[in-house]
């Protein structure tokens, strides 16, 4: 491993170059841009040496060395260029390519194929080889994997990120020789969590997704680089669209580029189960219910509608926001809802008890962690919450850390969840008293009873913890209200850092922007508490309010009482007639997060942004559907987006469906110190009046506009009157086959979960 | 069970013991069995290892690396426990002498693992056997047994106070696991492929911990040079060469057998003194001089001392000692071909160069010895060949390339014989061939 | 002197007009012209309407890889590919172009697609009246792209026809 504190120098090509004592010399070289070609060689995997593309020639060796397996060292001469190493290079090249299919034309990975690109730079386009190739048939190994074994080049690198990255050891290799091949260990089908991260990091076209396969050629997409739209990791993924009769469709995402938190990681739901965006069951048009039935309408007729309505109804209405939409359109939903329709009846299906996180981090000016902290903590206490299940790309970093630099994970839950294997100790306690541990470390011995452990296993998990000086603590919604508040008090003085792990891709960036009836943005206490969301379906369903508005959201989905929905004059802006859809009386098609510009945060609080990726047409943002509203209903406009030269002909224009535009623009302005002042519909400037009033997200926002998680904070939150309502949290548990309701539309993660076993959703939202 | 052969210029040293019913330990015990192992014990390390350097033994398994230099590097602290491996995993093609060993003399393949042992402070040994030779793991199964019922393995050997477990393991098939990393992943129970180097397997071998592997020859001559004394040992053989080895001579040869020849012994006298030359009055065509995957010589060239420097002078290796001779009505080309086939059937698939290189010399050369061959094909396979050597993870790559080059550089003219559709001028072909259909 | 060199020169242009006067006439008759190509002459490099070629089987040569429409200088060609099936093949690769369209408005009749064609599928044909008074008409699709069937998969009735009745037709 690399010391960083040592260095040693080194000559390469002529070129003298300094790198840390025990790096890799292709690394070193990487880093000081001289570039060693390399099949087997992948970063934070396991060394191979196997595909002998990386030869180079040092001095005082007598044969060619592979630059992946040797450490640089003081003195070295190293050439990587010569007329030998290329001869080896284009001679690799051409053995390989003798057994190769040359179908680069219909190859999926045809234009970002490594083989390709090297065959490309070495020049090895002639066979010199007459015989006949070996030929495999296809084969399908899961319902998204496919294989293609005569252009496999057998890297071994699928196998490795397989077992050593994902630790599933779902793969491995059968037979010897030339009849070498990758296959999955159980029978001919793969027992794995369909992550895909196999066909990721595949360097040609042997693994293959049935999401992406064969319907277009890489050049041919439109990538943007947004956030994904399932849990609440909040990882970056590139979505590639192409142009299609219904405006674009999603073909692909991956996180090739490694922008982000989460390098080029992705789990099975971020990489394939986009295609809901596409599904049949989308509906494209507002509808309005006459009779009983659902007659399509205008935009015009039903923003109308909804706006008189709304008028009529007043306060006598309730707000439901959801966890899936951007924080500026969750800002804007409450400031509508409470200065123009002056209700505090408002609120979102909670997952995790942020508030109560919030003032505990507020009270004890403790720490919150980002996500980034994750992989760089030398110690995590992990309470609670099933990261492998429902936080991949956490589970992802922990797997990661332990096998990179011995990170210790002390995991303490009420089962044996997966990342016991990598825990350094781990405390079994029982289901529901995970609250107490915190309790039990400070020496209460009724704590301790409670978790029912005795103390040979207590004691030793304990003086461990104990020694560790600096922790990370990550805790799941098991912990809420007072739990927190402990958990937060003993370890904040030793200076941990805290993460609150909650469930939907925006469930924190709700919580944060005030989605609450006793809470505003940055969790400040209203003057006047409106119903919470359990009773605002009660008042429904006795007929006290006069309408109900979900914003992307499905309460009926947990909800069992139909009049909720069925009594007050229901208005629902979705994508698909969910549950709640079926009763509304105005339905408004919306886009979701890859088609609309936004930021979200993630449940650590990294603040990022959304990019618009593709677009369907007929829907709209829901940030747009509130701003019309508003504006039918007389709202002043300029109060609820401080936009500047507003005129209304502005508004009646959407940005157009080429992606990006809102953005370049929002770059723009931001790069000359300007203010955004394009249009209402602009989310940008509602991020502004976020940063300025709610604390801790005053972040970089150029930093935010180049992509960049801006972590934000809760320690300057005022802690006093925030109260806990532990009651109220519902954790969705989605599991890697799951994610709410929109999950539900894709046929893809279905089909995914059909084939494996599929933790039940407890509620969608 | 193998007749054994001899001939007068023989030294046995190694081979003393055959046929004499060695594999029972007490006839084992009655010719000075486990005495060089108590010496051992008295000796200590540091005297263990000054002999065996006096000793010149160079290991036997192919590669010739000074024994006792090997064993001086083990680190003498390890936080991880030390092993010693003896490798005999003899696969190479015209190589069986390791087999007589573990037939006739069982007991002093134990007794130089002990030995091993004790100079590098190891307290487990192990004994890797190849898999194909099953009947020989039942013997040596029961030699060990013999040897922990005698109390000289298991605790307090020999009442020294020295515990030493001694354990057998068979492989699984495979060439590959001849080699040393190959070796230790198999006995891991892992697929039989090679490790990365750095580190070595003197400090970072056998399940982490610093490892011995040494040849099952080199560990059986190892009890004989404590015994006769290191020096009087190196003075059986040449210079930098010490001692004997066991040559396995085959092919066409009046008397094929396992002979214990000194070190820097005539290549010409044991082809046609200790072999009894060419069989059926035939002429001498070439002669693979150290195991298949060893340049071969030209008649002409076979007047080299049989040691590891002479043969490297002459282009070749002495290999594994295992020499085999082809007569005048041998086609080269076949023989080529039949080399191939050995190496890409073993190829195990790690690396790329070995891996599509074995095969597609083999898809060439069965071709081309079919009749298919067309000009090009003669310098591509050499291409192929010469693009094989040194590039890849392990020596089999190597050790699948040397013999072609070889064979393509001093006899081009027969494959030039081939071309054109001609049939072998051997009439060696393998039954009449339907030419594949050629792509391109 | 200056004289004598105008006259002479007029004289050699002149000469040359009286000459070719009496050449038949090289002016291609189209659209007056006799038979289906009204008169119309072409040199076989002539880049006309694209055709899409078939194969020996009668499957579409093209696999939609699209590198002629990354080729294309004028953005004019527009693909949707899709996986062919065991029951529906199309092409003869795992993939083929599902629609395919050519927008002759902006086509330039540069050749780069056809140059940049792995698979010899697009070619130039030799058809030329494109015009049309409705700009829409000129997005041509896959349809009137493709080459027609070859005669055994019924292009040609007289292919599949038996023996005796050939014998009857040519009679």
């Amino acid at each position: 491993m690399a010391d960083a504190t040592q260095n040693v120098t080194l000559t390469v090509n002529g070129k003298t170059i300094t790198a840390a004592k025990g790096t890799l010399l292709i690394e070193a070289c990487k880093q000081n841009g001289i570039e060693i070609p390399a099949f087997c060689y992948y970063p934070g995997l396991s060394l191979q040496g196997a595909c002998r593309m990386c030869l180079v020639e040092i001095e005082k060796m007598p044969k060619m060395q592979t630059a992946c397996t040797t450490p640089v060292a003081e003195g070295m001469v190293v050439q990587t260029e010569t007329e030998k190493v290329v001869q080896a290079r284009k001679s690799t090249l051409e053995i390989l390519l003798a057994n190769h299919p040359l179908d680069c034309p219909v190859c999926d990975a045809g234009g970002e194929c490594e083989l390709q690109d090297m065959t490309y730079k070495y020049g090895a386009g002639e066979s010199k080889f007459i015989d006949i190739k070996s030929h495999r048939d296809e084969q399908q190994w899961s319902p998204v994997i496919f294989y293609d074994r005569p252009r496999c080049i057998l890297c071994y690198r699928c196998v490795r990120v397989c077992g050593e990255g994902m630790d599933v050891w779902a793969l491995g290799i059968q037979n010897r020789g030339q009849g070498s091949v990758i296959a999955p260990n159980q029978g001919g089908k793969l027992d794995c969590e369909d992550c895909g991260e196999c066909i990721d990091i595949c360097p040609v076209g042997a693994l293959t997704s049935s999401t992406y396969r064969y319907k277009t050629r890489p050049w041919e997409m439109t990538h943007t680089g947004t956030v994904c739209a399932h849990c609440a990791d909040g990882c970056i993924t590139t979505v590639g669209v192409r142009r299609s009769d219904t405006g674009s469709e999603i073909v692909r995402c991956d996180n090739r580029d490694r922008s982000g938190l989460n390098d080029d990681f992705l789990c099975g739901k971020g990489r394939f189960a986009f295609d809901f965006a596409s599904s049949k069951e989308r509906v494209t048009t507002p509808l309005i219910k006459r009779d009983g039935k659902f007659v399509a309408a205008t935009w015009a007729e039903a923003v109308e509608l909804v706006a008189a309505r709304f008028k009529k109804a007043g306060a006598s209405l309730g707000v439901i926001g959801s966890n899936h939409t951007t924080n500026e359109e969750n800002y804007l939903l409450q400031k509508f809802a409470r200065t123009v329709l002056r209700t505090n009846h408002i609120d979102h299906h909670r997952t995790a008890d942020y508030p109560s996180f919030a003032r505990a981090i507020a009270s004890s000016k403790a720490q919150t962690a980002s996500l980034k902290d994750v992989a760089a903590a030398s110690a995590v206490l992990l309470i609670g919450g099933n990261p492998s299940e429902e936080h991949p790309f956490l589970a992802w970093q922990l797997r990661t850390a332990v096998r990179q630099h011995r990170q210790k994970i002390y995991v303490v839950n009420a089962a044996p969840i997966k990342l016991k294997k990598q825990a350094a100790h781990f405390l079994q306690v029982t289901s529901g008293k995970e609250g107490e541990f915190a309790a039990a470390f400070s020496g209460d011995a009724a704590a301790l009873a409670h978790l029912g452990v005795d103390t040979a296993r207590f004691d030793p998990f304990t003086a461990a913890l104990a020694s560790e000086s600096s922790l990370l603590v990550v805790f799941g919604s098991e912990l809420r209200g007072a739990g927190i508040d402990k958990l937060v008090a003993t370890f904040a003085p030793k200076g941990a850092k805290f993460l609150c792990l909650g469930d939907y891709a925006n469930s924190r960036g709700a919580a944060d922007m005030g989605l609450f009836p006793d809470l505003l943005p940055g969790y400040q206490k209203a003057e006047n508490s409106g119903l919470a969301l359990p009773q605002m379906l009660d008042a429904a369903a006795a007929g006290t309010f006069e309408a109900l508005w979900v914003v992307g959201a499905n309460p009926a989905a947990r909800h069992a009482d139909v009049n909720a929905f069925a009594k007050p004059f229901l208005v629902v802006q979705d994508m698909f007639l969910t549950e709640t859809a079926q009763h509304a009386d105005v339905f408004l098609p919306a886009s979701f997060a890859y088609e609309k510009a936004g930021t979200v945060t993630n449940t650590a609080g990294d603040l990022q942004r959304l990019k618009k990726a593709s677009d369907v047409h007929g829907v709209k943002p829901d940030f747009e559907i509130i701003l019309r509203i508003a504006e039918k209903m007389g709202a002043d406009i300029n109060a609820l987006v401080p936009f500047r030269g507003y005129t209304s002909a502005d508004a009646g224009q959407s940005r157009g469906p080429q992606s990006g535009e809102a953005d370049r623009n929002a770059v723009f302005t931001e790069a000359r110190g300007l203010e955004a002042k394009t249009s209402p519909l602009d989310p940008t400037i509602t991020l502004e009046e976020i940063a300025q009033t709610v604390p801790g997200y005053a972040v970089s926002r150029l930093k935010l506009l180049a992509g960049e998680a801006q972590p934000t904070t809760l320690v300057q939150i005022d802690p006093a009157g925030i109260a806990s309502h532990s009651e109220l949290i519902v954790p969705a548990r989605n599991g890697l086959y799951a994610s709410g309701t929109l999950g539900g539309y894709s046929e893809t993660l279905r089909a995914m979960g059909a084939t494996h076993r599929a933790a039940e959703p407890v509620g969608a939202d | 069970m193998a007749t054994l052969v001899n001939h007068p210029d023989e030294v046995k040293i190694v081979s003393r013991r055959f046929g004499q019913g060695a594999a029972n330990i007490d006839r084992y015990l009655e010719l000075d069995g486990y005495k060089a192992v108590q010496k051992a014990l008295e000796l200590g390390p540091d005297g263990i290892i000054a002999e065996m350097k006096a000793s010149n033994l160079r290991g036997r398994g192919g590669a010739g690396f000074p024994t006792g230099l090997k064993w001086s590097f083990v680190p003498k602290e390890s936080a991880k426990p030390k092993y010693v491996l003896c490798n005999g995993d003899e696969s190479e093609p015209g190589t069986c002498k390791d087999r007589l060993i573990f037939e006739h003399d069982p007991h002093s393949v134990i007794e130089g693992a002990m030995i091993a042992a004790i100079a590098v402070g190891s307290h487990a040994a192990y004994i890797y056997i190849r898999g194909e030779y099953r009947y020989l793991l039942e013997i040596m199964q029961k030699a060990i047994a013999d040897a922990y019922a005698k109390g000289f393995a298991g605790k307090n050997i020999f009442g020294s106070g020295y515990d030493l477990e001694v354990y057998w393991h068979g492989g699984a098939g495979a060439y590959e696991v001849g080699e040393e990393s190959a070796l230790m992943e198999s006995l891991e129970g892992k697929r039989g492929v090679p490790r990365i180097r750095p580190p070595f397997p003197a400090v970072v071998g056998l399940w982490g911990g610093p490892t011995v592997i040494n040849n099952a020859e080199t560990l059986a001559s190892v009890p004989h040079v404590l015994l006769m004394g290191g020096k009087a040992y190196a003075e059986v053989g040449v210079e930098r060469n010490g001692g004997t080895r066991l040559f396995s001579l085959s092919g066409h040869l009046a008397r094929p057998g396992v002979y214990e020849l000194p070190l820097g012994y005539s290549l010409r006298k044991a082809i046609y003194e200790v072999g009894g030359g060419v069989a059926n009055g035939r002429q001498l065509k070439a002669v693979v001089p150290g195991g298949s995957s060893t340049p071969c010589l030209k008649a002409d060239e076979i007047d080299i001392a049989l040691d590891f420097d002479s043969t490297m002078k002459a282009g070749t290796m002495l290999g594994s000692g295992g020499i085999v001779v082809l007569d005048d009505q041998t086609c080269i080309v076949k023989f080529a071909l039949r080399t191939i086939q050995f190496y890409r059937h073993e190829s195990c698939g790690w690396c790329i160069p070995c891996r599509e290189g074995t095969d597609w010399l083999q898809k060439s050369l069965k071709r081309f010895h079919a009749g298919g061959g067309v000009a090009k094909d003669i310098d591509n396979i050499r291409y192929l060949a010469e693009n094989m050597l040194g590039r890849t993870f392990c020596p089999l790559g190597d050790a699948a390339a040397m013999p072609i080059l070889g064979f393509v550089k001093k006899f081009r003219e027969e494959f030039e014989a081939h071309l054109d559709g001609r049939p072998c001028p051997f009439g060696q072909h393998d039954a009449p061939h339907a030419l594949p259909v050629l792509s391109h | 002197m200056q004289l004598i060199q105008n006259i002479a020169a007029i004289a050699k242009g002149m000469s040359i007009t009286f000459m070719e006067m009496f050449q038949p006439t090289t002016v291609e008759n189209y659209p007056d012209g006799k038979g289906p190509m009204k008169g119309a002459v072409f040199q076989e490099r002539f880049r006309g309407m694209h055709v899409l070629q078939r194969d020996e089987q009668g499957l579409e040569k093209c696999v939609a890889c699209f590198l002629c429409a990354a080729a294309c200088p004028s953005n004019c060609i527009y693909i949707e590919a899709a996986d062919n099936t065991a029951e529906v093949r199309i092409s003869s690769a795992e993939r083929y172009a599902k629609v395919y369209n050519i927008d002759y408005n902006r086509c330039i009749f540069c050749g780069y697609c056809v140059e940049a064609c792995p698979t010899d599928a697009i070619t130039h044909g030799h058809g030329f009246e494109l015009a049309s008074y409705n700009a829409t008409n000129l997005v041509y699709r896959k349809e009137q792209l493709l080459a027609i069937a070859p005669a055994h998969q019924g292009a040609n009735a007289m292919f599949n026809a038996s023996e005796p009745e050939k014998a009857k037709a040519q009679a």
